[in-house]
């Protein structure tokens, strides 16, 4: 899945790559999301999944 | 890949990001619950310590506001025992005060009749003064009277002493013309005849007129036994008279004389004469005195 211009009479397409660039990108921020919230939940609770 | 697979990795990554953004939004401004949690449990322990502090000093304020009490309880009740006490004392004043004017109206009218009666003393004693100063002038004129007497007296008993003496001396020389006569008329058998007195007999003496009893009855009111003297109770309304002579009797047995120096309608005034040296026989009150024993 190289990125390829096609060059003869075919329409311009973006790489695969760039698919896979932007779901590790999406993948990334929902480890963010789940990093940070994991974070407030030890500082506010002193744990992140018992419920005291 | 097809278009769909592509055009699902762009909205499910759109999705995500979008997602994400909202729980990050939601879990940065959610609050914190634990440390508000803390915040309360240190405030509730702290409201609870003063709960606590809150109690014992009520505790300790309701002790000694009974201490408090019990203490005015007592106060009040010896405070109510001095109201009595003093009410008493009020009720006792004011006795004292209504006896104490009945006490100043008594006396007012004492003094009013005081008054009058010094006003009547004083006319009577300036009455008193002015027949003392006539009978001062009448006693100097009677003085005089009794020291020309006395004078007249004296001249009297000389002229009576002459008289005796020359007596006297004519008893002496008739005694001794006497005895001469005798021895004269002796020798010759002759006595002297009895001398008749120069002047005449005048006969025989006439009694006198037979006496009554006056038998006056009284008893003692006064005495003085300082100055001798002595009040009955008889006046000159029974026939008693100045210089009567009165005997003071107790029973059967005599105790002196009194006699009688001025006389009232009601009573007399006497001196007392022949007093008895023993102190039982002294005169009293209410002994009996009459003019006959």
């Amino acid at each position: 899945m190289s990125p390829v211009v096609q060059s003869r009479g075919k329409k311009i397409t973006a790489a695969d790559n760039l698919y896979t660039v932007i779901l590790a990108v999406a993948f990334c921020v929902v480890l963010a999301t789940a990093v940070f919230v994991a974070y407030q939940c030890y500082t506010q609770y002193e744990t992140i999944f018992k419920i005291q | 890949m097809s278009t769909l697979t592509k055009v699902l990795i762009v909205l499910l990554t759109i999705a995500s990001i979008f997602l994400c953004g909202i729980v990050v939004t939601y879990v940065a401004s959610e609050v914190n619950y634990k440390q508000k949690y803390e915040n309360q449990l240190s405030s509730y322990q702290a409201a609870k310590k003063n709960e606590d502090n809150a109690k014992t000093q009520l505790n300790n304020t309701i002790e000694e506001k009974g201490r408090d009490t019990e203490k005015l309880g007592e106060q009040i009740a010896s405070l109510e025992e001095q109201i009595n006490k003093l009410k008493s004392d009020l009720a006792n004043a004011e006795r004292n005060r209504d006896l104490a004017n009945r006490k100043v109206n008594d006396w007012v009218a004492i003094v009013k009749d005081f008054s009058k009666t010094i006003e009547n003393n004083e006319k009577l004693t300036k009455d008193a003064l002015t027949e003392r100063d006539l009978k001062e002038a009448e006693l100097i004129k009677q003085d005089k009277e009794l020291k020309d007497t006395t004078a007249a007296l004296m001249e009297n008993m000389a002229i009576v002493k002459q008289l005796q003496e020359g007596s006297k001396r004519l008893l002496e020389e008739k005694t001794e013309l006497q005895n001469k006569l005798d021895q004269y008329l002796r020798q010759y058998g002759k006595a002297i005849a009895e001398p008749m007195p120069v002047t005449p007999d005048r006969g025989a003496v006439s009694l006198a007129p037979p006496t009554k009893d006056i038998d006056l009855n009284g008893s003692i009111t006064e005495i003085d036994l300082k100055n001798l003297l002595a009040e009955i109770s008889i006046g000159t309304a029974d026939g008693v008279k100045e210089g009567m002579r009165f005997h003071l009797t107790r029973g059967d047995k005599f105790i002196c004389d009194i006699v009688i120096l001025d006389v009232w309608p009601e009573k007399a005034v006497g001196w007392i004469e022949l007093l008895q040296d023993q102190p039982r026989d002294q005169p009293k009150i209410d002994d009996k005195v009459s003019t006959n024993l």
